[in-house]
């Protein structure tokens, strides 16, 4: 990939040696993740390659597994989701200022390929840190919504 | 796993452990509209959208950092101090 530049490898470098800042202590899924149901606990941090607004949430009990969060109003600011009551619940949510609602994002090879899954959502509790990852049934939302339109992306992008 | 196979007529039900009851509501043609009731400890989804965020999930999963090469250089929706402007207000 051409894309990769020095200044890519370089911050690849500073990731590793920079002290991570994690923002909310041990995020609980009781449930897992859907692909991923044995794993329970995660913390978001940021890395040098993950600075705001993204985060990266990683998983505590599994080797190697990562995950890329947004809160997805920055970039879609349309979006509304819906919690069902369950969930609200499960999670004991008290108010929806306790709410951090995160998307997780697939990165791909350019910032143009980047997705959010916006059917999806990562509904995490401020307060007694539990989460979980909610289907939004029946608001059709989609799964792999491009995080940049194509004018932003154009005019960033380098071609070689 | 090994799959039971039952009939049902229309508003009969089936129970699966203690606390999920799954029922036939109307059957027409080749739809059938089925309630459940579960506790709100067991998540239920219809297998194909649990598929896709499964497989979505594990396409987004990252096991180093350098995927996040394209995060590098990603236009920020907040607005950054342009290059060479050091100062901070």
């Amino acid at each position: 990939m051409t894309e990769v530049t020095e200044a890519v490898d370089n911050a690849e470098h500073n990731a590793q040696t920079s002290t991570e800042e994690t923002e909310i202590p041990t995020l609980e899924f009781e449930n897992g993740l859907p692909g991923f149901p044995d794993v329970q606990k995660f913390a978001l941090i940021h890395t040098e390659l993950a600075q705001e607004p993204f985060s990266i949430m990683r998983c505590l009990d599994a080797d190697d597994l990562e995950f890329v969060v947004t809160p997805p109003a920055l970039f879609f600011p349309e979006y509304e989701p819906v919690i069902d009551d369950s969930t609200v619940s499960r999670l004991g949510i008290e108010s929806a200022d306790d709410v951090l609602l995160l998307s997780i994002l697939t990165i791909g090879d350019s910032a143009a390929e980047i997705t959010a899954n916006l059917m999806a959502p990562v509904v995490i509790n401020t307060k007694n840190r539990k989460a979980a990852q909610t289907i939004l049934n029946d608001q059709e939302l989609p799964i792999d919504a491009p995080l940049f339109t194509e004018s932003v992306t154009s005019s960033s992008q380098t071609q070689g | 796993m090994p799959m039971l196979v039952l009939t049902r007529n229309a508003n009969q039900s089936i129970m699966i452990g203690h606390d999920v009851v799954v029922t036939v509501l109307e059957v027409r043609g080749d739809q059938v509209r089925i309630g459940i009731k579960a506790p709100r400890s067991v998540d239920v989804h219809r297998e194909e959208v649990y598929a896709a965020l499964q497989r979505a999930n594990r396409e987004a999963a990252i096991s180093n950092e350098q995927k996040l090469a394209a995060l590098a250089n990603v236009p920020r929706p907040i607005s950054k101090p342009k290059l060479g402007d050091t100062k901070k207000p």
